[in-house]
């Protein structure tokens, strides 16, 4: 009961010290908590914003579902094959530590600030995570489970698919859920750079205008769509893997 | 029939030096014989069991089934692996069910089958549980169950009760002992425990220590069906015992020059 409650308990006592806070400092570009939220409905009812919402979604959907679609194969292949490894391992090694938003300037030079430009920063935010825990998951996958399978006859892609895939699923899993909180931040980040649609778009559009109750209320807006898609994530993920969940009993939700 | 032929197996260390794991390896499986070799951890006895399953490709030499050569692994050749290696992500069921499926066995047969080997291994009822829900000597029970599931003619197992504690262990040997008897499939079993050897096989080969070579085959020639506690007091079998212990004992050490 309280474990369930902890969460919504964490979110009130935050906005009551932001309310306070705001009270006595009582800045213009600091709107009190209770202003914020009166401004959520503001904006949900607006339908351009609305417009912009979808959009942002759609690109964050089709960024996430590309980039898994994607990962996951070239990962277990990589985890698997060490000939796929060495191809891909020194072109993942350059791009991982750059930050995705920070390409964002080129490929809006070559794709434009439209859709596809947006789309792609989303995109390889999703992928590299994701390739990286569906590399470690078919890794660790135990060599005597593969030979069973060979043994009942399983060619070596149907082991790939029916023996590694399931087996490194929780890994898989795991890497997607980091997956959809960067689909979610590289989203939001793409929007403020190509400031042309979506929810970034609206914050700092009312950012530039001094609309700073709706600064803050997007604020609340986007993170609480972080905190539902990763919960609602989550759920689904306990419910794949609950054969591999050892009987241990702290959800921990954050990774 | 399977024949082991001049095989030696050369292992590249991490450290890039040749080890020599088998040396030279001849022997002979008589179709529906239980065959135990026996052999000082390190030995080379599951690399053996790995090249006859055609899961290991020998560096010299040749294993072949009914005269022909082993290129890899195939359902005639069934392993039972000492870590169990079920599929964690399926039920009992799904696991035995998993080689009948593949073999194109349809859904209700397959279950059917499935269903009477889980109840013969003494798992009725727990069709439904997972890997992790179940104890060592159950995971073992349901890995003998799904290769038994695909019939193959030869079942190669590996300590598969080293891990078990004694009672366990025990009674996993004597429900192996009758479901040889039944269907008398030809069984290949490794195992560094002499008694173990003793009771469950027509024939034990003991090997050396490391490089494996084999020392000595003796031939188990006790009744069947076999029952421990008669044995026990049988001085045929405890001569086998005493024999086989003490070459155990100097376990090659004239050999290792
Ligand atoms: N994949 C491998 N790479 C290198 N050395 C190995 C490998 N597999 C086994 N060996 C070595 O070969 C020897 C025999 O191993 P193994 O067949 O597992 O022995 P046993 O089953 O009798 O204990 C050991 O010295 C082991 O270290
Ligand atoms: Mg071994």
């Amino acid at each position: 009961m309280l474990r369930r409650a902890a969460p919504l308990l964490v979110c009130l006592g935050l906005l009551v010290v932001w309310q306070l806070a705001s009270l006595v400092l009582k800045s213009d570009s600091f709107p009190t908590a209770l202003e914020a939220i009166r401004a959520i409905p503001v904006v949900l009812g607006d339908k351009d914003s609305l417009v912009n919402f979808a959009a942002s979604l759609r690109r964050m959907a089709i960024g996430f579902a590309v980039g898994v679609a994607i990962s996951i194969p070239l990962g277990l292949s990589m985890g698997r094959s060490r000939a796929v490894a060495s191809l891909f391992n020194p072109l993942l090694m350059v791009i991982y530590p750059v930050p995705k938003a920070a390409l964002m300037p080129i490929i809006m030079l070559w794709l434009g600030v439209g859709d596809i430009s947006k789309t792609l920063v989303i995109f390889l935010g999703v992928s590299l995570p994701v390739i990286y825990h569906s590399f470690e998951g078919a890794r660790a996958v135990e060599e005597k489970m593969l030979w069973s399978g060979a043994a009942m006859g399983l060619s070596s892609t149907q082991r790939l698919v029916r023996i590694v895939l399931p087996a490194a699923l929780p890994e898989i899993l795991t890497g997607c859920r980091t997956g959809l909180v960067l689909a979610l931040i590289t989203m939001i980040t793409s929007e403020m750079i190509a400031r042309q649609s979506g929810a970034g778009n609206i914050l700092f559009n009312a950012l530039d205008m001094g609309q700073y109750d709706t600064v803050f209320a997007m604020i609340i807006i986007v993170g609480a769509m972080g905190i539902v898609l990763d919960a609602l994530f989550e759920r689904l993920r306990a419910r794949l893997v609950r054969w591999s969940e050892p009987q241990f009993d702290i959800p921990l939700s954050f990774s | 029939m399977i024949e082991i032929d001049g095989v030696s197996q050369v292992f590249q260390t991490s450290a890039r030096q040749d080890h020599l794991a088998l040396s030279n390896i001849s022997l002979t499986i008589e179709d529906g014989a239980f065959v135990s070799i026996l052999g000082p951890s390190g030995c080379g006895k599951s690399t053996l069991l790995y090249i006859v399953g055609g899961f290991v490709r020998p560096t010299a030499g040749v294993a072949s089934m009914k005269g022909r050569a082993i290129t890899g692994p195939g359902p005639d050749r069934g392993p039972v692996f000492q870590e169990f290696a079920l599929f964690p992500w399926k039920s009992v069921l799904g696991n035995v069910m998993y080689g009948p499926r593949q073999q194109g066995i349809k859904r209700p047969d397959a279950e059917a089958q499935s269903r009477a080997l889980i109840e013969m291994v003494g798992l009725k009822g727990f069709e439904d549980f997972y890997p992790k829900e179940l104890s060592g000597g159950m995971k073992q029970r349901v890995a003998l169950a799904r290769t038994l599931a695909y019939h193959p003619e030869v079942l190669l197992m590996d300590e598969p009760f080293g891990a078990l504690d004694a009672h366990t262990r025990t009674r996993l040997q004597n429900d192996l002992l009758n479901i040889w008897e039944r269907d008398r499939k030809t069984v290949l079993f490794v195992t560094h425990s002499v008694e173990e050897a003793v009771f469950l096989s027509d024939k034990v080969v003991m090997m050396t220590r490391s490089p494996g070579r084999v020392r000595e085959i003796i031939d188990i020639d006790l009744p069947r069906p076999r029952h421990r506690t008669e044995l026990l007091l049988d001085p045929r079998y405890q001569k086998y015992i005493v024999e086989i212990e003490r070459m155990f004992d100097d376990s090659g050490d004239d050999e290792l020059r």
